[in-house]
């Protein structure tokens, strides 16, 4: 159930079940002659936690901010429940929208800010307190209602904006790099709190960063863009294991990709023109070339190169191996228990054929 | 009709008001004049030619130019050292020094001009104190003329050099300095080549600032000089009062102007072209770079941090060796200059206490007589109360139409926020006479010539133009995403507005209302144009009395005038230290 609303017309919009919930059409936004976002279509079902991935100045911001109203696009149209929306305005919308900076009003208390949404709904005070209680406590932050935003950790005040944008239940969410103020650790703990907040409260979501490792871990299925359009749209495991592009294959994760190499690509498929071959650094095992042939031997390809470097981090060792005059990375957890290769040794690299991927250059 | 639609939406819309109170009260009557003077629509220059035909006009305006460079000058000279060394003191100093600095900023000025006349007049402190004392028998002639001018006016303008210098010196990195240390620059060349061309920006400001004034500010000159000193905008006041030729105004207002244009954009440009890549684009106008409002602020906020341990920057600043030379010279210069600065007031607020038939230094007696008569007196009260009604009428309507106008320049394209912004700031960025000229006559337009509707719209324009400066700077650390999130949160534009844009900019507000009504409160160059002699405010009632015979009730009126600084800096440190942002020592305790 949505809160009641002034504007009855535009929550109704939401409920339709059949159209998806939010589509883009050939929308592009200009500035000036700088074009931030062209040609954009995609769509975002009812439910979905949906990531816009890209590098900074990708259009993922302006992306957003077509679709929270703040910017109208130059041409185009955005739907919602199958509506264009291009001629409301935001604040006649009904959303949650957690931004980059949180933006809590410095003014008022962690409460007031709760309420605030609340109250521009029309919602009696009795109603708003209970509500305000029932999300602090949500949000393990009941004691803080009375604190001003300055007077939260990082980490609270990432809890009191999510809460305030999802406290009046709107129909859909959109985050701006939500977890992008906050150190790594807190980081990987909200990552998980505010999955289950969206398993819970079961809201659209669209959210927006330029961190891989949060949109792997947080979405269905991710949207990566490059200077203002679409490069790819898939399930995050889809995104890393076939990446269409090689724009992809390299944001997402690391990647060794074919160039100036000496030895003819086995594969099971046939190349197609206009790529290149690339495989992820895991993929790739690293031996001693003394060491014999294991049982899948038949399927796999053998290269021997000498280790340029080692680097240790952590559970992982990466090694840069020189075939030829191009340079492998080679993943591998330590837990392996195989022997550690140094600068200088000679070793043998070797891949299943059928982990060979094309991208498209 | 979608676009038309978005035009009445377009934030532009709010700085309607003020540009329409421009236009009608300033705008419409400088073209008006400008065309005058160029005797249109014949079009000729024989006014100009007029003009410098009279030698006795050649004379006056190269006087004006003089006395304006030579002031400003001597004011770069002696403000330069006491900002470095207000800027190098240690903190709790330093926030002393300010303050000694912005007192007589804040103070009317003509309080202060006739602090001067009571200091160096035949019967003034110094003839009566040289004469006790035996060293002169009769009193020297130490009024009336050429230096008492530039005593008086470096007084004045001494202040309006030294806070943009402080302000520009304090924005310095301190790291900057260490890092040419630890590259082997020794002090003084770290001095000159680091800190002094960083330091440019606020000599620019500075000097333009005190330059522009001294151009259209005739109240000292006219009070301390002599016949001889008359500057170009005293003979313009004494045109409008005797003929009204307004050809003949128009041209001496032009060539006022001109003067005040070409000084503005040549220093404006040209060091900003020197400096290169500048951080503050070289379009906007000099007034909005104005960093005293900015200081001030920065002033109450470093008041109020205690633990903000900034000792060591001290020895990161010292340019010189710390030879026992320039340990000495330095509070030494300092205190002169704060001497310089207060004890004219000091003086005067003593003498209002004295108890004889006239005023004396040091004074035989106490009473209070001057101030009974002030309060009992219904032409100096009633002039008190007249300009506090109207400072408060100003403050009121420029508080309300500058924030609107701030609040739509803040939200319209940077060429055409740039470009209105100068429109609005016209009428504090060039010499006053102009304005005032060019008020009288659209106020004559509009028949208000005499009333006080006339002198509050007057007094607001430049008012507004001080709002905004202040309002603006304030909308630059605004956070915009905290309107979109409370759009975003279904309220409205107006809601939003009232909700939280305007208590998260009510200290700048605030302060722009302050400064308005102090403007009001001491203006006269505008007022004596426009009053028509018919409204007296208190700073007219002065004047008078300063031009005709002197009633030491004056003493006592100054002596209060001076006070009002000092209760406005205590509103001022209230608001802004209610907004002050939390500090973040306190908060780690709370969270904890
Ligand atoms: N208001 C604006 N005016 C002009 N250019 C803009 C504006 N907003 C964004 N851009 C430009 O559009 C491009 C995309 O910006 P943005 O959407 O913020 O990217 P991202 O969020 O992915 O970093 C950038 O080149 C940026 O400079
Ligand atoms: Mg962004």
């Amino acid at each position: 159930m949505h809160a009641p609303i002034q504007n009855s017309e535009v929550a109704a919009l939401h409920e339709s079940p059949v159209l998806p919930q939010i589509e883009f059409s050939s929308v592009t936004k200009t500035y000036g002659k700088v074009t931030a976002v062209r040609d954009l279509s995609m769509t975002v079902s009812r439910g979905e936690f949906l990531t816009i991935l890209g590098p900074s100045g990708s259009g993922k911001t302006t992306t957003l901010m077509l679709l929270a109203g703040f910017e109208a696009p130059t041409a185009g149209d955005i739907l919602i429940a199958g509506r264009s929306v291009a001629a409301v305005p935001s604040y006649r919308r009904d959303q949650g929208i957690v931004f980059q900076s949180y933006a809590l009003f410095p003014h008022l208390t962690v409460t007031r800010n709760l309420e605030f949404p609340l109250e521009m709904r029309g919602i009696n005070t009795a109603e708003r307190t209970t509500r305000v209680r029932r999300m602090l406590e949500r949000v393990h932050l009941s004691d803080l209602g009375g604190r001003m935003p300055s007077q939260l950790s990082g980490g609270q005040q990432q809890r009191v904006a999510l809460a305030r944008a999802l406290i009046a239940d709107p129909p859909f969410l959109l985050l701006d790099e939500p977890l992008g103020a906050l150190d790594r650790n807190l980081r990987e703990q909200m990552q998980i709190e505010m999955k289950s907040l969206h398993k819970e409260f079961g809201i659209t979501t669209v959210c927006v960063t330029h961190d891989q490792e949060e949109a792997l871990t947080l979405s269905d299925r991710i949207v990566v863009m490059r200077a203002g359009r679409i490069e790819q749209t898939d399930s995050p495991e889809a995104l890393y294991d076939r990446p269409a592009t090689r724009f992809v294959a390299k944001f997402l994760g690391e990647a060794n990709i074919f160039e100036n190499h000496n030895f003819k690509i086995e594969s099971e498929a046939e190349q197609p023109s206009g790529t290149v071959a690339m495989i992820r650094p895991e993929r790739i095992c690293i031996v001693a070339t003394d060491a014999g042939k294991r049982g899948d031997g038949d399927l796999r390809q053998f290269v021997t190169g000498i280790v340029d470097d080692m680097i240790y981090a952590g559970p992982l060792r990466k090694y840069h191996v020189r075939v030829g005059s191009s340079v492998f990375i080679v993943r591998e957890h330590v837990a392996a228990r195989q022997p550690i290769f140094r600068p200088g040794d000679g070793v043998c690299l070797n891949w299943l054929r059928s982990d060979i991927r094309f991208v498209a250059t | 009709m979608k676009t038309f639609q978005k035009l009445g939406q377009m934030p532009i819309g709010l700085t309607v008001p003020a540009l329409a109170l421009l236009l009608v009260i300033f705008g419409i009557p400088i073209i008006h004049l400008f065309l005058n003077s160029i005797n249109a629509p014949a079009f000729s220059a024989t006014n100009y030619y007029k003009f410098f035909g009279q030698p006795a006009n050649v004379r006056v305006l190269f006087q004006t130019i003089e006395v304006s460079v030579v002031a400003t000058a001597i004011c770069l000279i002696v403000g330069y050292p006491t900002a470095y060394l207000i800027v190098t003191a240690s903190r709790s100093l330093r926030i002393t020094l300010i303050a000694l600095v912005i007192i007589p900023y804040l103070t009317s000025g003509l309080a202060r001009t006739y602090a001067w006349i009571v200091i160096l007049g035949d019967r003034g402190v110094i003839n009566n104190v040289l004469v006790h004392l035996g060293v002169i028998h009769s009193p020297l002639q130490l009024i009336y003329n050429t230096m008492a001018v530039y005593i008086g006016m470096v007084h004045i303008m001494l202040p309006l050099m030294i806070l943009p210098l402080v302000s520009a010196m304090m924005g310095i990195d301190r790291s900057l300095m260490a890092a040419a240390r630890s590259m082997g620059a020794r002090p003084l060349t770290a001095f000159w080549r680091v800190f002094f061309p960083l330091s440019l920006p606020g000599v620019r400001s500075g000097s333009l600032l005190v330059f522009v004034f001294c151009l259209g500010f005739y109240i000292t000159p006219a009070a301390l000089g002599g016949l001889r000193d008359a500057m170009l905008s005293t003979f313009i006041a004494g045109q409008v009062a005797s003929s009204f030729d307004i050809p003949r105004i128009a041209t001496s207002a032009f060539i006022l102007l001109a003067i005040a244009v070409a000084v503005l954009s040549m220093l404006g440009l040209d060091l900003a072209g020197a400096q290169g890549r500048a951080p503050t684009p070289a379009r906007k106008s000099w007034v909005a770079r104005l960093p005293i409002f900015g200081l001030l602020k920065r002033y109450f906020s470093e008041f109020l941090s205690p633990y903000r341990a900034k000792l060591w920057t001290t020895q990161l600043y010292q340019a010189g060796d710390n030879s026992s030379l320039s340990n000495i010279v330095g509070p030494l210069f300092v205190l002169l200059v704060m001497v310089y600065l207060l004890s004219p007031g000091l003086i005067v607020i003593i003498m209002s206490f004295s108890a004889g038939a006239f005023l004396e230094f040091p004074p035989s007696g106490l009473s209070l007589q001057w101030y009974r008569s002030f309060f009992g007196d219904p032409s100096w009260n009633g002039a008190a109360w007249t300009s506090i009604q109207i400072g408060v009428a100003v403050a009121i309507l420029s508080t309300i139409v500058g924030t609107l106008a701030a609040y739509g320049l803040n939200r319209t394209h940077p060429r055409l926020r740039g470009l209105l912004t100068m429109a609005i700031l016209t009428p504090v960025t060039i010499p006053v006479i102009v304005v005032g000229i060019a008020t009288y006559l659209g106020l004559v337009n509009l028949g208000l010539i005499g009333s006080t509707t006339g002198i509050v719209l007057a007094q607001s324009l430049g008012a507004i133009g001080i709002v905004v400066v202040i309002v603006s700077a304030t909308l630059a650390n605004f956070d915009r995403t905290l309107e979109q999130a409370a759009k975003s949160m279904r309220a409205s534009p107006l809601q939003t507005f009232m909700r939280v844009t305007l208590p998260l900019i009510r200290p700048g507000v605030i302060g722009g209302a302050v400064f308005a009504f102090l403007h009001s409160f001491d203006e006269l160059v505008i007022t004596s144009l426009v009053s028509g002699y018919s409204i007296r405010t208190l700073p007219l009632k002065m004047w008078e009395n300063i031009r005709n015979q002197i009633d030491p009730t004056i003493a006592a009126v100054s002596a209060l005038l001076m006070l009002v600084p000092v209760l406005w800096l205590i509103v001022l440190y209230l608001t802004w230290w209610r907004s002050r942002p939390r500090d973040h020592h306190s908060l780690r305790e709370l969270a904890t």
